[in-house]
């Protein structure tokens, strides 16, 4: 399992995500490996989920990949409810 | 001060000098000009990563208001970062950023990376500040740079 966190430039946004990823799947007891990405990387990075915002999921949308849209970058609770039910479904 | 192959921790990039409270900006470009200069002033960037910033949000568009209330603004390490830094406004009023879920804009961070390591640890602590509503209001109330980074060392003890 290969989780994607996208943000414009990969340096700042995106591993913020990656840290509230992996805090719930941590307390979830899930494994995934997840990875950062800028948008330019992200079009072509193979991926089982991508994590990013509503203006980059548009971007992403086409790739065919289930794309977990968030709101607020540090909240686990907006994290857990949206990314685990795709877990469980895998 | 740390070493070049070392981890800052936040409160090693992010020092009174670069807190400004209560900044008026009359809109995003403004907030990053605000918020650039003090990395400018501190010799963390070259004058290019202020309007590399500004170009950025042009391109990326507003979502770097991550969490409500807060910007996290920042170029990339090829366009003029000299070291990793740091840069914190309040901002009064709030600046509307175009960010349907998280406007308007009432704190602004602003950073320079020189890669996606060494500033890891700093930007941890900054997430545990970013999920702690009650010290995002306390900071907003703060009235010295002291009083802020009280606020954020309190929030974020060290890893």
């Amino acid at each position: 399992m290969k989780i994607l966190a996208v943000c414009g430039m990969g340096f700042g946004s995106s591993l913020v995500l990656r840290m509230t990823i992996e805090d719930v799947l941590k307390a979830a007891g899930f494994k995934a490996q997840v990875v950062v990405s800028d948008i330019g990387t992200a079009r072509s990075e193979q991926a089982d989920i991508i994590v990013t915002s509503a203006e980059f999921a548009r971007l992403l949308a086409d790739r065919g990949i289930p794309i977990v849209v968030i709101k607020n970058y540090v909240d686990r609770k907006e994290m857990k409810e949206k990314l685990l039910p795709l877990l469980k479904g895998s | 001060m740390a070493s070049s192959d070392e981890l800052f921790q936040l409160k090693e990039l992010l020092t009174p000098a670069a807190i400004r409270l209560h900044v008026a900006a009359s809109d995003p470009a403004q907030v990053i000009r605000e918020a650039g200069q003090l990395l400018l002033t501190q010799g963390a960037i070259e004058e290019r990563y202020i309007e590399a910033m500004q170009q950025a949000l042009q391109t990326y568009g507003p979502y770097m208001v991550i969490v409500p209330g807060v910007a996290l603004l920042h170029a990339r390490p090829s366009d003029g970062v000299k070291r990793p830094c740091m840069s914190l406004l309040t901002l009064e009023p709030p600046v509307s950023f175009g960010n349907e879920d998280n406007d308007p804009v009432k704190i602004a961070i602003a950073f320079g990376a020189v890669d996606r390591q060494k500033h890891l640890q700093a930007l941890t602590m900054l997430t545990q500040l970013l999920a702690n509503e009650q010290a995002l209001s306390a900071i907003q109330a703060s009235t010295s740079a002291e009083e802020v980074m009280h606020i954020i060392a309190a929030a974020s003890p060290a890893a």
